[in-house]
């Protein structure tokens, strides 16, 4: 066995595990199809509870809890919230994958496409999965006090507003076309 | 090394499978043309045909030349190139297809697709054995290694897009990719022990052409009238508008997450 031997069998492994990913079947919870309801509602959902988010994270009240009550009360109630953050955290990524996806999806049913702009989102998608993956292995493992998610709620927030022109009229476009689609000859029309 | 019984009984099944082989691939070819599915595939008509020919040069090269002849090496490895360049066509227009009515991502992908096809041939050409023996050899297996990187950097794209590939394609693709790494790995396990290999080989790579035909044939059983339905396109201004806008919000939406990893600071 020598190197030439090992590496193009090394690559065809990897190229039939890339096949694998590729073809496999959408997760439920990530699987955002380009259907005119779903379209109707392209904004983040979970964004909308941060107040409620905060107040259950705020630190006063475990401060009052650790004065008042037992310890045992006090480290039930840290591991509370912080099951809280993460699941706040994760809804969070949930919202920022949707628009995401829409990103893509306005991508697919645009007649050009920048590779510039593509190439910057795929860079900052990877990027911002790997931080969520350490925010979150930092959250496990108690090495991050519970954060304060104000800021990046906010942002979602705001993209999604100024989505939701676009997407009304991207919902549209999609209902005629489902309509074109249906009719009898109605496919392989073109209504751009 | 194999014994003497072994290399007969292995000619013999050889003989059956080259028959077999060379039966199934005019039968798909007739069921392309009687389904008149060479106007959506031309180029894969042309390849099936290609392929069909080949066999046949093979078959009668070997009946009219010695099997250590120079010629016959020229010949068969020569007709197998072009062979091979008809497959790269012939994939080149289904990936064409996968991406009919998707304007936009398909002038990005094709560029994409074509890079690594050329980054790939250059690399394989460069780490096989340099010797003018293996050079075809070589040649052959940087390409098919390049069919096969492109067709999964295909769907992997039509997977970003969320673009779902026609069923028919799909499985031409699947074909296509499938038998590009069986000959990847044919070539290299000979590259390395061709004294031991060379009666297998081939007939391998009969049995997993064969495997292929199948699946093509079960794909094109039926006539395909309107291979793609055209998706309904949004003005070019709504991408301009929205793209540096999105960019833009995860810019900073990476950029608070990266300042909320740094700013909080270890529990005490």
């Amino acid at each position: 066995m020598n190197f030439t031997f090992i590496l193009f069998v090394l690559i065809v492994v990897a190229l039939l595990i890339l096949l694998a990913w590729a073809l496999r079947k959408p997760e439920p919870r990530n699987a955002w199809r380009v259907k005119p309801a779903s379209l109707e509602q392209p904004g983040p959902r979970h964004a909308t509870y941060l107040s409620l988010i905060r107040q259950a994270l705020s630190p006063a009240d475990l401060e009052f809890l650790a004065a008042r009550g037992s310890p045992s009360l006090a480290r039930r109630a840290r591991k509370e919230r912080r099951q809280v953050a993460l699941s706040y955290l994760k809804e969070l990524r949930n919202d920022f994958q949707r628009l995401l996806r829409l990103a893509q999806v306005i991508a697919s049913l645009s007649p050009e496409v920048g590779a510039a702009q593509e190439w910057e989102r795929l860079r900052l998608s990877f990027r911002f999965s790997c931080r969520y993956q350490i925010v979150r292995a930092g959250l496990y493992s108690g090495l991050l006090v519970l954060p304060q998610l104000n800021g990046l709620s906010q942002v979602v927030s705001e993209l999604a507003f100024r989505m939701e022109t676009a997407m009304k009229e991207l919902g549209e476009r999609a209902v005629l076309a489902a309509k074109l689609a249906s009719s009898p000859g109605g496919s392989g029309v073109d209504i751009a | 090394m194999v014994d003497l019984a072994t290399a007969q009984s292995l000619a013999t099944a050889q003989r059956v499978c080259w028959g077999l082989s060379i039966s199934l691939r005019a039968l798909l070819l007739c069921l392309v043309l009687w389904r008149r599915n060479d106007r959506s595939f031309p180029f894969f008509s042309i390849y099936l045909s290609a392929n069909l020919l080949n066999a046949l040069v093979v078959v009668v090269s070997y009946r009219v030349w010695d099997p250590t002849s120079p010629v016959l090496y020229r010949v068969i490895w020569g007709s197998q190139l072009i062979v091979s360049c008809a497959r790269a066509l012939a994939v080149a227009e289904i990936c064409r297809l996968l991406f009919a009515g998707y304007r936009g991502i398909w002038s990005l992908a094709w560029r994409v697709l074509l890079s690594s096809a050329a980054l790939v041939l250059l690399y394989a050409s460069l780490v096989s054995k340099h010797q003018w023996g293996f050079a075809i050899l070589g040649v052959s297996r940087a390409v098919e290694l390049a069919i096969a990187a492109v067709i999964v950097v295909l769907l992997v794209f039509l997977r970003h897009y969320q673009v779902v590939p026609e069923p028919t394609l799909r499985s031409l693709v699947i074909g296509f990719f499938f038998f590009s790494c069986f000959e990847v790995l044919n070539y290299t396990i000979l590259e390395h022990w061709l004294s031991a290999y060379e009666s297998v080989w081939n007939f391998l790579e009969v049995l997993a052409y064969m495997a292929c035909v199948l699946v093509w044939t079960w794909a094109l059983r039926k006539s395909l009238p309107q291979l793609v339905l055209r998706p309904a396109l949004l003005p070019a201004y709504v991408y301009r508008q929205l793209s540096p806008e999105i960019n833009l919000r995860l810019r900073l939406l990476d950029e608070r997450l990266r300042q909320f990893w740094r700013a909080e600071e270890p529990r005490s």
